[in-house]
């Protein structure tokens, strides 16, 4: 039986709790947050213990899982303090907010020898997994243009930290980061970035950015993330075209299931649509479900803590391209 | 009655135009003058007039349409505006700056009107993004994103001593004229990824432009002959405005039917929406009739090509180039 501490208890820790509770082997036994009636709320969910300091929760024998979900900028202190307990770790996105911190935290984790795996969920999204595949099976040829677009409100939440670029990196660090995994799975290493960004400098609560990245064999990505769009927008797209043959997915143009609620109480009132995409398995209780299997193995899980180094490295020199106005070529000086 | 001559047919929109022209009450396609012979006289019986000689051509017409390789736009259009005659010049203006400005220069010592070959403001629906741009309705503009994605041409677009550039220079005019005229603002600097990595051909295929302009909008753009045969269409052109008060995107030939035709063995999507070509030509013919100035200026074609030949730069060194270089 593995014991889970929640580190951050906020939508996505919760979220977390849920995939891990759902494993027979796996149960939630501890929960931390700054907030101590939201990390009450989640222990009292699963029977575990609250805490208001995470290195008390981090001294608690029986937790052998430390799921993180805290605000960027504390990821790397928590990963650190966590494998020189002997905790493995599962850390949401991204790694850390600097190269450093991520440096640190991958390496306390190999010299601890514990499983660190990073939340770059997207690689278990069916469609994004799929579309992987057909490009691996040669489905446009050899690959040259790639477009990735993740469009959403403005995120808002406890502290509003995702409003403080030097807390969250802005839309590129935070949300586009997907993509930029995604792309650095497809295409492999990336040779620079050159990237306009409104993080720093636009109006309050709206931040996008536009990336063109020229990967080491010469494909051309365009990445578009967007913290610009109205509260409750939320859409994806991804277009890989080469040599012969092209793939091309819209998330708007998925939706299996549609609902067109009347509005109670007043019939003139416009309605409500809501869109639905349901899957047997959830993406995010897939990765949940390889950070186990890697662990109870001992192997590296398919996203790697290099692979979350990487995709953080490439959104922090997009960043860099976007305050100096210039291509940034990597790897980055750490 | 305007009497128009079309200049060689060696760019396909030709047709288009000469069907046009035919479809028009106050135009009168007069004749086709064409370097290639055989081709020009088959168009003349195709679109009912006469193939002429293009002195011949010119000297009786009032106006000329040029859709010549992008390298002979200044060989046609120069003896044209010398004859008095009002020129209307396929994309892009020229294939380099300096045909370009002998052509503004052509036309402006002729007293003659030169109006460039945009189709794509004629769209209604993007003419409603024009709109809503000029309304204000969408708050100070931030930020900008386009594609012109096509298919491979082929044939001399893909030969640089008639094109001047591959994808990069056919592919990035029609967006960024549409861009300046809606954010009403001028590029100054280019960084752009430019390769050839789909076609066997000579040129370019293929890229992705950033651009800066002077209102402080970023944008980008994809000219991409990036569509495969199979693709249900020749391209798109679609064009993402973000302002601080909401984003609007259009797809400016969305208006579409999906179709599946065994006996073709694809699908293929119709386009159903209004005729862009017939938009820009019947107001060029407007403008020639009334003798009022035409809003697509030499100009702007020149703006255009500016940024184009921005990129080539930009991708060839690596840099971030400005426009200011290149004068």
């Amino acid at each position: 039986m593995y014991g889970v501490g929640v580190i951050g208890c906020g939508g996505m820790g919760r979220s977390h709790a849920g995939y891990f509770a759902a494993l027979p082997d796996v149960q939630i036994v501890a929960a931390a947050d700054t907030n101590l009636a939201a990390a009450q709320s989640l222990a009292e969910k699963y029977g575990a213990r609250a805490y208001h300091d995470p290195r008390k929760l981090l001294d608690d024998a029986r937790v052998n899982i430390v799921a993180i979900a805290t605000p960027t900028p504390q990821h790397a202190d928590l990963i650190e303090a966590a494998a020189k307990r002997g905790k493995h770790v599962f850390c949401e996105k991204p790694l850390a907010r600097t190269l450093a911190d991520a440096r640190r935290a991958i390496e306390a984790a190999s010299a601890a020898g514990v499983t660190l795996m990073i939340g770059h969920v997207l690689r278990f999204f069916p469609e994004y997994a799929m579309a992987k595949r057909l490009l691996d099976e040669g489905c446009v040829g050899r690959p040259a243009v790639a477009r990735t677009t993740r469009n959403s409100g403005h995120p808002r939440t406890a502290g509003d930290w995702f409003a403080d670029p030097d807390q969250s990196g802005g839309v590129l660090v935070d949300m586009a980061i997907h993509d930029l995994d995604f792309l650095l799975w497809c295409f492999g290493a990336a040779e620079r970035v050159y990237c306009k960004a409104l993080t720093y400098r636009g109006p309050e609560l709206t931040d996008y950015a536009l990336a063109t990245i020229r990967f080491r064999n010469r494909v051309i990505a365009h990445v578009e993330g967007s913290w610009a769009h109205p509260p409750g927008t939320f859409f994806t797209k991804l277009e890989i075209a080469g040599d012969s043959g092209l793939l091309d997915y819209d998330s708007r143009a998925a939706a299996p299931l549609q609902v067109w609620r009347k509005a109670q109480g007043d019939e003139r009132a416009p309605g409500v649509v809501v869109p639905e995409s349901p899957l047997a398995e959830s993406p995010y209780q897939l990765e949940v479900c390889e950070f186990m299997d890697a662990l109870r193995a001992g192997r590296a899980p398919c996203v790697t803590p290099q692979d979350a180094y990487s995709a953080l490295e490439l959104a922090l020199a997009a960043l860099e391209s976007s305050r100096r106005g210039v291509p940034v070529t990597l790897p980055l000086a750490a | 009655m305007v009497n128009v001559g079309i200049l060689s047919f060696a760019h396909m929109h030709a047709g288009s135009y000469a069907a046009c022209l035919n479809s028009l009450p106050n135009a009168n396609l007069l004749g086709i003058a064409d370097d290639d012979e055989a081709r020009g006289k088959d168009m003349a019986a195709r679109f009912e007039t006469q193939f002429m000689s293009r002195d011949d051509l010119v000297a009786r017409v009032d106006a000329v349409i040029v859709t010549a390789e992008n390298a002979k736009h200044a060989e046609w259009a120069l003896p044209a505006a010398a004859a008095g005659k009002h020129v209307l010049c396929e994309k892009p203006i020229a294939a380099d700056i300096a045909d370009a400005r002998r052509i503004i220069a052509a036309c402006d010592d002729a007293g003659v009107k030169l109006g460039i070959a945009f189709p794509c403001r004629y769209i209604p629906p993007v003419r409603r993004l024009k709109a809503l741009c000029d309304s204000g309705d969408l708050g100070p503009f931030l930020a900008a994103k386009g594609t012109n994605r096509g298919r491979m041409p082929g044939g001399w677009f893909a030969v640089k001593a008639l094109s001047g550039g591959g994808a990069v220079l056919d592919h990035t005019v029609h967006v960024l004229d549409l861009m300046r005229w809606m954010l009403k603002a001028e590029v100054v600097e280019v960084y752009a990824e430019v390769d050839r990595l789909m076609h066997d051909i000579e040129s370019d295929d293929c890229g992705t432009l950033n651009m800066t302009f002077d209102n402080g909008v970023f944008a980008t753009l994809d000219p991409s002959w990036s569509r495969p045969k199979t693709y249900p269409t020749w391209g798109d052109v679609t064009l993402q405005i973000v302002g601080a008060k909401g984003v609007a995107a259009v797809d400016a030939f969305g208006q579409k039917l999906d179709v599946y035709d065994d006996r073709r063995g694809a699908t293929s999507w119709s386009y159903w929406g209004s005729n862009a070509d017939l938009g820009l030509i019947a107001d060029f013919i407007d403008a020639v009739e009334n003798d009022r100035p035409f809003d697509i200026t030499g100009s702007d074609g020149l703006r255009a090509l500016e940024v184009a030949m921005a990129a080539y730069r930009s991708a060839d060194e690596k840099r971030p180039v400005k426009i200011a270089e290149l004068r």
